[in-house]
């Protein structure tokens, strides 16, 4: 899953790492970005994420390994490889004493052939014209990351890079930039690379997501395989659940059974369903119900980073 | 490049800031004005008869003390003398008179006094082109451009120094309207006497008063370029004013106090920066030349230049 390298394959990550001083910061990072999908950069605070986005657009230097966008070198080829990137690092801080206008106008100058249509045309996009041409003082948080979005996007760049786009943002706010997220991806056929610690908003933003821990990538999934995992937990609803536990247990010495409230909660593949309930039938155990019970992301996340996590400890 | 420099000029003229420095200069340069006009209306004119007898009255007083101090005299009393001394035989012998009416070419020579305003307000300028950068937040946006960072820093620093040249021009350009509305301009054309090597030498005063600001402007561009390497490299604007600041008004004296003692204060950026102490005095330090001057000038820039873009190129950006 971390993504062979294909025709459709906008950045790679291969294989960077970053010690400051003696500290890795960021450990042997790999993995592949393609056009037209959203990708995830989930992790806890202080994982590296920022960190690592800063290297992808050249703001913090790698101390080995590469990143290459569309094949350029972001190290060696700098020019090359930016240009077609359009990024917002953590909030956009803009010129706060020009208009947002004027900020546009800075920043079109920085880049080859940004036209006054062009830059009408982002504006209009990011449903900013009525107040584009007062001071960026005067804007909300959710105008200037909407000003922010325009800044990235006027020199049509085909990767997107979003460093915890919707910090501090209302829920409409967030909404938005989800929205406009999604249909740069599917639209304009851009590789998106968003990073948070927020579950839910990753959950309904990303096609596909990369975790990481302690500078070290753990996973990369597909968001749908992520949420669903390939198990699931069935809670099975008993009279005497300790005893039902053991039972379970002695089928199944690897399994993590967990007592619940009502009964037994138990990690299983679908197709051993039926045996388990037949065994503890046998065993005059007494059934009152069996359901799905769906993970959120959440646990899904603390999974994924307490396994690997202890791996990593070994 | 020019569209940088044009970004950088930008930020620039669309901060307030930048408007209270040029009116503070304007205000500056009108109160000076007024105050000598105020002056020059009530004092005499001079008596412009006895001229003559007055300066060779004032030559041999000067010639009595360079023969009664004798090895005693410090180099530098002793090369002004002879400058005044061969300046007056000149006029005598030429029949320039010294006391020409205050004109416009009066009020500039003194309002190059306040080339070191200007000097600080570059300074200023210097001091948060880059640091303000990092304290907006925007030099993330700013570095992610398809522009090498060497390149944008050049940028900064040429805008650096065309503000520089700007006020320069406001200064000299607005001394020299308001010097010609409120004292005229001279009947004749008054020549400046340059004493250069023992020799006397008529020159335009418009010529000498180009020279005089050019040159008086280097210490200033040194200093504003000190300013602009701490900004780049420390990213603190505060410290670039500061010590900047500090060195614009008590580097010319330190150096003179390591001078008296220590001949390698020669080697001290300050030493040599005014290089009008080869045409119109001594050099602080003996043996000092205008070419070992011009090299240690030259030599400075390049080593701030060098740390400027060194870190600046290296930093990572990750606040």
């Amino acid at each position: 899953m971390r993504g062979e390298k294909t025709m459709d394959t906008l950045v790679e990550i291969q294989n960077v790492t970053k010690t400051i001083k003696v500290r890795t910061i960021i450990d042997s990072l790999s993995f592949n970005v393609n056009k037209g999908e959203v990708f995830g950069f989930l992790g806890p605070n202080g994982a590296g994420k920022t960190t690592t986005i800063r290297m992808i657009v050249g703001l913090i230097g790698m101390t080995s390994g590469d990143i290459k966008i569309l094949g350029h070198s972001i190290k060696t080829d700098f020019e090359q490889a930016i240009k077609h990137v359009g990024g917002i690092v953590e909030n956009p801080e803009m010129y706060k004493f020009m208009s947002g206008y004027q900020n546009l106008v800075h920043f079109a100058r920085m880049s080859q052939g940004v036209t006054k249509e062009k830059i009408a045309e982002t504006v209009e996009f990011v449903g900013l014209t009525d107040r584009i041409h007062d001071k960026v003082k005067t804007y909300s948080l959710g105008m200037r990351q909407r000003l922010g979005l325009a800044q990235c996007l006027l020199h049509d760049p085909k990767i997107l890079i979003l460093d915890e786009p919707t910090n501090g943002l209302d829920p409409a706010g967030i909404r938005e930039i989800r929205d406009h997220v999604r249909k740069l991806a599917k639209e304009k056929d851009m590789a998106v690379i968003v990073s948070s610690h927020l579950l839910s908003e990753m959950e309904m933003m990303c096609d596909r997501i990369g975790i990481i821990q302690q500078g070290k990538l753990i996973d990369v999934q597909l968001m749908t395989d992520f949420v669903q995992g390939n198990e699931k937990i069935y809670e099975i609803e008993v009279e005497g659940k300790e005893k039902a536990g053991r039972i379970v247990k002695e089928m199944y010495p690897d399994l993590r059974v967990q007592l619940t409230e009502i009964g037994v909660a138990l990690p299983l593949k679908r197709e051993n369903i039926p045996e388990v309930i037949k065994h503890l039938v046998n065993q005059d155990i007494h059934i009152f119900g069996v359901k799905e019970v769906t993970k959120t992301l959440e646990d899904r996340f603390l999974e994924v980073t307490s396994q690997k996590g202890e791996l990593v400890h070994d | 490049m020019i569209k940088l420099i044009q970004n950088e000029w930008m930020k620039i003229f669309r901060r307030t800031g930048t408007y209270v420095m040029i009116g503070l200069l304007l205000f500056v340069l009108i109160v000076m004005g007024g105050f000598i006009k105020y002056q020059d209306s009530k004092g005499s004119v001079p008596d412009n008869s006895e001229w003559k007898k007055g300066l060779q009255v004032q030559n041999e007083s000067y010639q009595k003390e360079l023969t009664e101090m004798g090895d005693a005299i410090p180099p530098e009393v002793k090369l002004s003398y002879e400058r005044e001394i061969a300046i007056n035989e000149y006029r005598i012998e030429n029949d320039l008179s010294p006391n020409e009416e205050y004109s416009v070419w009066g009020f500039l020579t003194d309002t190059s006094q306040m080339i070191e305003f200007a000097g600080l307000f570059t300074i200023i300028i210097a001091a948060g082109i880059v640091a303000s950068e990092f304290n907006w937040g925007t030099i993330k946006l700013l570095l992610i451009r398809p522009i090498k960072r060497g390149k944008i820093l050049a940028a900064k620093y040429l805008t650096v120094l065309l503000f520089g040249l700007f006020m320069l021009f406001i200064l000299f350009a607005f001394s020299a309207i308001l010097g010609m509305a409120l004292f005229g301009f001279p009947n004749e054309a008054v020549p400046y006497l340059n004493y250069y090597d023992g020799s006397v030498t008529e020159q335009s005063m418009l010529l000498h008063l180009i020279n005089y600001f050019g040159l008086k402007s280097i210490n200033m561009i040194m200093l504003a370029t000190m300013a602009f390497m701490i900004s780049a490299a420390f990213r603190n604007s505060s410290l670039a004013i500061g010590l900047s600041l500090f060195l614009m008004f008590m580097g010319g004296q330190l150096t003179r106090l390591i001078a008296i003692k220590y001949e390698w204060a020669k080697y001290i950026l300050f030493a040599n920066t005014d290089l009008l102490q080869y045409f119109e005095g001594a050099p602080m330090v003996e043996g000092m030349t205008i070419g070992f001057s011009i090299t240690m000038i030259i030599v400075y820039f390049l080593l701030f230049q060098a740390i400027a873009f060194y870190v600046f190129k290296k930093r990572d950006v990750a606040a």
